[in-house]
């Protein structure tokens, strides 16, 4: 039983933006006059590259920030959206990409928590409400347990806890972001089934991302922004993968790279019967062996939380290894701290640039220091500033940093920018092996080409890479062979040129490879 | 009309801005702390003056100062060692009683007759100090590797750390280090073991050089030296230090006892060379004072020093003052914690200003 | 020799105890409220020793009681403002904040007394609020004396213990708050101003603070001195954690507290081998263990202090 939402006229829009602007520093103009019209029944998707300004849109519009100037109109009328309860009262609802669940709650309280009264006026009634969840729940075949506490939730449930949140708020109008970037290609199939349901029930949708796939599988329409601005708004029928690029990039052509053929040399990288948990105990990689040789990349796809970041960790000496053993050449490697494998001649270049890759208080110079510190201790213990400098100016001009000087503070680089300094530093201590997490997210497409092309040339002079990613196009891009990563081993490895799209992601959700697809571990 | 706190695009970074901020603040609270001296019908001008003349121009009196900075340094150091590590330690109060308990054992143990005393006397008052300074180490140590094994709150139990010491000292000096009467307090130490004194005619002992020097060491060892690096980086992001090759457990513990050492050191030097006997509540909140002094001067050498000497001359001038014109000390203690307050309240000017926009207009957000 | 398990000596500990809890627990009950909104409020010393102040000046001058705890709360309330400023709004570092406005208040404090009172103390009794024995409960044996013969602040204090943990966790605004305090952001999404439940919880912890301080000095001491206070403040924070930040184990951590107190004074007229502070230092010790998380993790509000923006 679906629960209609009021009937209105189809082509007047329900939500009316007009001439957003949004500045959050003197380089960044989030939104820059930006138009936008939601109708009622539609699911329209907001398409854009890393940085478009998408989610700055619809925070805005969900009054968790505040726009320098424009106006926002509900129903036609203006509203002044001072805060998410006037959002919530118009019957707005958004899902944030980090989900805004309180851990130690269950998911009746998450729901009762909140500024505006409970709906249809009812008093505090945490038996009651929950009861109404879990009606609700089976009517949009969500199955949730009210009663289950948030913490021990896997990802795709919790994401149905915000969908419910919405539904329980009765929300006209539902935003999300980024929905698709913690699902399985399964879980997103289940995802728009929803999604279509209740956009047939009369309710509105705005998708933000930035897949392509996407927005032609799902939306009725799709505005396209760049850099701040609205490039367009088109009906998803009309337009096409090519054309929807050229609007994100201004080309029309996406991203290939020249991969010249090499003949891998010796085995640098060995692991046999991986297991590593982590914190609380659970398993996470749960028993992996892989091979990896002097000049190859070796991708591993599979979605965010198969074990990928926990391989990697143990690989480089972040987290303990469970069983099973780590070589490297002919070392066994696998209680070595990252200071002894770094020296050894293995290079990491981490995913969250940010707050793991570089401490952004500090300028270029110090992040260039990090991680060797040994080369630049002189005998009497002080730093050698000097070395330093030097190597900081090579990287810079090397990687082709847009910046004054190496005194410049590292946090205030783009995330191009700052993502060369990481990928820099690491490739200029000539490591043997190359350990890389998600190394373009968050990167438009130039600094991305800069950091692909960078790993093709050490490629070419002979490192092995290990290539973790979520982003298929990247994998496909770069890899040499291409392991899919899901439960915590590899279900299946293949060489790049011997497999196809269906069969990884079908590998991805946890199905099985047949042998008439190459499968080969 | 209404005022609003918009945040500002980009911070206020320049020296010269940072710098009128500062000034700003500090004459605001000197400004506040006046016109509650006029409450007392006395001048504040002339109630600053004389305080600054008896502080800083006065022999005896810029001796006192110097006595007072001394711990108020050695503290402030301990502080920017350990939270520029990451390690929010607030025992040091403790840490200087535990300093002072271990110095005055010592001492005491090298009288005549007594089991050190073949040491000479120099020997002694080196060693009660190093001991002192150890004590302090392993007594902030235990609290670090807390921190590190078991990822207690370091905030929290270091205050009680606090407390714990000072009843260690109420029982010690009650009884079994009391010496022959009724006061809680031990004897008094030999006098060849007192801190020479190295200003004629003042009561500054050779504390404020050893405080001194130990600020150029802790100067070097957190701007210049790889360690410094590693501490400050694993102060900064634990995980992007560890990324980087720094033991961080290591590191917080070594940061520990660093800063436990300085304060037991400070604990150590007052006994020798100001009160020369133990006795209960010898602190005086130095403990804290020192920390504040530290944030003052934004967690660098430099500027504790400076401030650590601007405080202790407000304290000895209030005193002072206080015999002079009648204004009673605690006054200064006022006008030092307003200095604090108006200096962190003058950084939210860094990152905010204040717009007078009409509701209807954009909207800005407190 | 009366022996520590002697019986008149057990009742007389433990009814000490009960009585030197109740100011413990008011303030903690306030700094419960505070730290569940995700604000560490070490200012709490300082401000019981406003509210002490207050009453005092405010019972002698008037000769009520009753003056003085109004003018505790309100004395208390004008520095929690000043308090939440700085947490809120400035958002600096709350440790050093707190630690900054004891310094204050003690400042104050004296200078204040002093003005009121003279250079000379004139050691004036402030009127008192009276103990009274619950009829017919107050004479059973052991039990009586104990719990039935307290004062009427104790007695409002439990009651208040009690309210606080219900409010906490039984109604939609202790949801709230206690969502404000994990996760400000989703608090924040949902429409709850995380300011103003902040602002709110910080006053609270406040009027804790200066009730302790009305119920110090207009129940137990009688006097104002600036001592008054000697790290009570601290120990209600060692109570918070002790108690899991839940006012119903609260009033149990209070109470080993207390019993620690009265047990160095008693023990004075004992003269017993054993040193008076070790058991002073009990609590403290007791305290530390239980944070140390050498026994699990004590799950502090997951947003204590952290500051939270908006954009």
């Amino acid at each position: 039983m679906m629960v209609p939402a009021p009937p209105v006229s189809p082509d007047r829009p329900i939500v009316s933006l007009r001439g957003i602007t949004k500045r959050f520093s003197p380089t960044l103009l989030a939104n820059d006059e930006i138009d936008f019209d939601l109708r009622a029944g539609e699911i329209h998707a907001l398409l854009g590259e890393n940085g478009a300004g998408k989610s700055t849109l619809m925070q805005i519009l969900y009054g968790l920030y505040a726009r320098d100037a424009g106006a926002i109109l509900i129903d036609g009328a203006p509203m002044e959206m001072s805060g998410p309860q006037s959002a919530i009262a118009c019957g707005i609802g958004m899902i944030h990409q980090e989900f805004m669940l309180v851990e130690p709650f269950t998911v009746t309280e998450n729901l009762l928590m909140g500024g505006l009264a409970l709906p249809g006026g009812a008093r505090f009634d945490p038996a009651e409400a929950g009861a109404r969840i879990r009606m609700l729940s089976e009517a949009y075949g969500l199955d949730v347990d009210p009663d289950a506490v948030v913490e021990h939730l896997p990802v795709g449930v919790r994401q149905r806890v915000e969908i419910l949140k919405l539904l329980y708020r009765d929300a006209r109008v539902l935003i999300l972001d980024e929905p698709t970037a913690v699902l399985t290609p399964q879980e997103v199939q289940a995802l728009f089934v929803v999604l279509r349901a209740l956009r047939d029930a009369g309710r509105s949708i705005v998708i933000v991302t930035h897949k392509m796939q996407e927005v032609l599988a799902i939306s009725d329409r799709v505005t396209v922004l760049r850099d701040g601005r609205r490039v367009a708004t088109v009906a998803t029928a009309a337009t096409s993968e090519d054309e929807l690029v050229r609007m994100m990039v201004g080309r029309s052509v996406s991203l290939t790279m020249e991969r010249p053929p090499t003949s891998p040399g010796r085995v640098v990288l060995s692991v046999r019967q991986l297991v590593v948990g982590d914190a609380t105990g659970a398993i996470k990689v749960a028993g992996l062996d892989l091979d990896l040789r002097a000049g190859e990349i070796v991708g591993i796809a599979g979605v965010d939380g198969n074990g990928q970041a926990e391989l990697i960790e143990s690989l480089f000496g972040l987290r303990p290894v469970a069983s099973g053993g780590v070589s490297f050449g002919d070392e066994d490697i696998t209680d070595w701290s990252p200071t002894r494998r770094r020296a050894a001649g293995i290079g990491y270049i981490p995913a969250d640039r940010r707050r793991v890759g570089s401490l952004v208080e500090l300028s270029i110079l110090e992040n260039a220091m990090l991680g060797d510190l040994g080369r630049y201790r002189r005998r009497d213990g002080l730093l050698d500033r000097r070395r330093g400098l030097d190597d900081a100016r090579r990287l810079i001009e090397r990687f082709g940093v847009r910046v004054s000087g190496p005194l410049f503070p590292a946090g205030k680089l783009s995330g191009g920018n700052l993502q060369k300094v990481v990928l820099g530093r690491e490739v200029m201590r000539e490591p043997d092996l190359l350990l890389v997490e998600q190394p373009s997210r968050g990167l438009d497409i130039g600094a991305t080409r800069a950091v692909w092309s960078e790993l093709l040339n050490q490629r070419s002079g002979s490192k092995a890479i290990l290539l973790v990613s979520a982003e298929l196009e990247e994998i496909l891009n770069l890899s040499d062979r291409i392991a899919v990563m899901f439960g915590g081993k590899i279900a299946g490895l293949f060489d790049a040129d011997q497999v196809d799209l269906a069969t990884i992601g079908a590998l991805m959700a946890g199905g099985r490879a047949t042998p008439a697809q190459g499968g080969r571990s | 009309m209404t005022p609003y706190l918009v945040r500002r695009l980009t911070p206020l970074d320049s020296r010269l801005a940072l710098a009128a901020l500062y000034a700003g603040a500090i004459v605001a609270a000197v400004a506040a702390g006046g016109s509650m001296f006029a409450l007392f019908g006395a001048n504040p001008v002339t109630a600053y003056l004389s305080l600054i003349e008896n502080a800083f121009f006065d022999l005896r009196g810029f001796g006192y100062t110097l006595v007072q900075a001394t711990p108020l340094i050695l503290v402030a150091l301990g502080a920017i060692v350990a939270w520029r590590s990451g390690f929010m330690y607030l025992g040091f109060d403790g840490a200087m009683i535990v300093g002072s308990t271990t110095a005055t054992a010592f001492a005491l143990g090298a009288g005549p007759g007594l089991p050190l005393d073949m040491l000479p006397s120099t020997i002694v008052v080196a060693l009660a100090v190093l001991v002192g300074a150890m004590a302090g180490a392993l007594w902030s140590a235990i609290v670090a590797v807390l921190q590190v094994r078991t990822g207690g709150n370091t905030v929290l139990i270091s205050l009680m750390t606090n407390y714990i010491a000072i009843v260690l000292v109420q029982f010690l000096v009650s009884g079994p280090m009391r010496a022959v009467g009724d006061q809680p307090q031990t004897s008094l130490i030999d006098r060849a073991f007192w801190l020479p004194i190295i200003i004629e005619g003042t009561r500054t002992h050779a504390g404020i050089l050893i405080a001194l020097v130990m600020a150029a060491v802790i100067f070097v060892l957190m701007e210049k030296s790889a360690v410094g690096y590693e501490l400050v980086a694993a102060g900064l992001n634990q995980k992007a230090a560890r990324y980087g090759g720094v033991d961080v457990g290591r590191r917080v513990v070594q940061a520990g006892l660093v800063a436990g050492a300085l304060a037991g050191l400070a604990g150590a030097i007052t006994i020798l060379g100001v009160q020369h006997r133990l006795l209960d509540g010898l602190s005086q909140g130095a403990g804290f004072i020192g920390i504040v002094a530290a944030l003052l001067g934004r967690l660098t050498v430099p500027g504790s020093v400076v401030a650590s000497l601007l405080y202790s001359g407000l304290t000895v001038g209030a005193d002072a003052m206080q015999r002079h014109t009648g204004l009673p000390s605690a006054l200064v203690q006022v006008v030092q914690a307003l200095i604090v307050l108006f200096v962190l309240a003058a950084e939210i000017a860094r990152t905010h200003r204040i717009a007078l926009r009409a509701p209807s207009a954009a909207k800005a957000r407190a | 020799m009366s022996t520590i398990f002697d019986a008149t000596f057990l009742v007389t500990w433990l009814a000490a105890g009960v009585r030197l809890s109740g100011p413990l627990l008011l303030a903690a009950l306030g700094e419960i409220y505070a730290e569940r909104s995700g604000v560490l409020n070490v200012g709490v010393e300082g401000t019981i020793l406003i509210g002490a102040l207050a009453s005092y000046l405010a019972a002698v001058a008037t000769g009520s009681p009753a003056i003085g705890i109004l003018a505790a709360v309100g004395a208390a309330l004008a520095a929690s403002l000043l308090l939440a400023f700085f947490y809120v709004v400035v958002q600096a570092s709350q440790v050093v904040v707190g630690i900054v406005f004891n310094v204050l208040a003690l400042g104050l404090a004296s200078v204040i007394y002093r003005a009121a009172m003279g250079d000379v103390p004139a050691l004036t009794s402030a009127p008192m609020i009276e103990s009274f024995s619950i009829p017919g409960l107050a004479n059973l044996p052991a039990v009586g004396p104990i719990l039935f013969q307290q004062s009427p602040m104790l007695y409002a204090t439990l009651a208040l213990a009690v309210a606080a943990g219900l409010v906490l966790y039984r109604t939609r605004f202790g949801l709230n708050l206690r969502a404000v305090g994990e996760n400000p952001r989703a608090a924040a999404a949902a429409g709850l101003s995380v300011v103003r439940m902040r602002l709110l919880c910080i006053l609270l912890s406040g009027v804790g603070a200066g009730l302790a301080g009305g119920y110090l000095v207009l129940c137990q001491v009688g006097l104002f001195r600036d001592t008054i206070v000697a790290g009570r403040g601290f120990i209600a924070l060692a109570i918070v954690i002790l108690g899991r930040w839940n006012p119903f184990a609260a009033i149990l951590a209070a109470f080993a507290f207390g019993l620690a107190d009265a047990l160095g004074l008693s023990l004075q007229l004992l003269a017993l081998p054993v040193a008076p502070q070790l058991f002073i230092a009990l609590p403290y010790l007791m305290t530390v263990v239980a944070i140390s998380g050498l026994f699990g993790r004590a799950r502090s509000p997951a947003a204590l202090m952290q500051p939270y923006q908006e954009e």
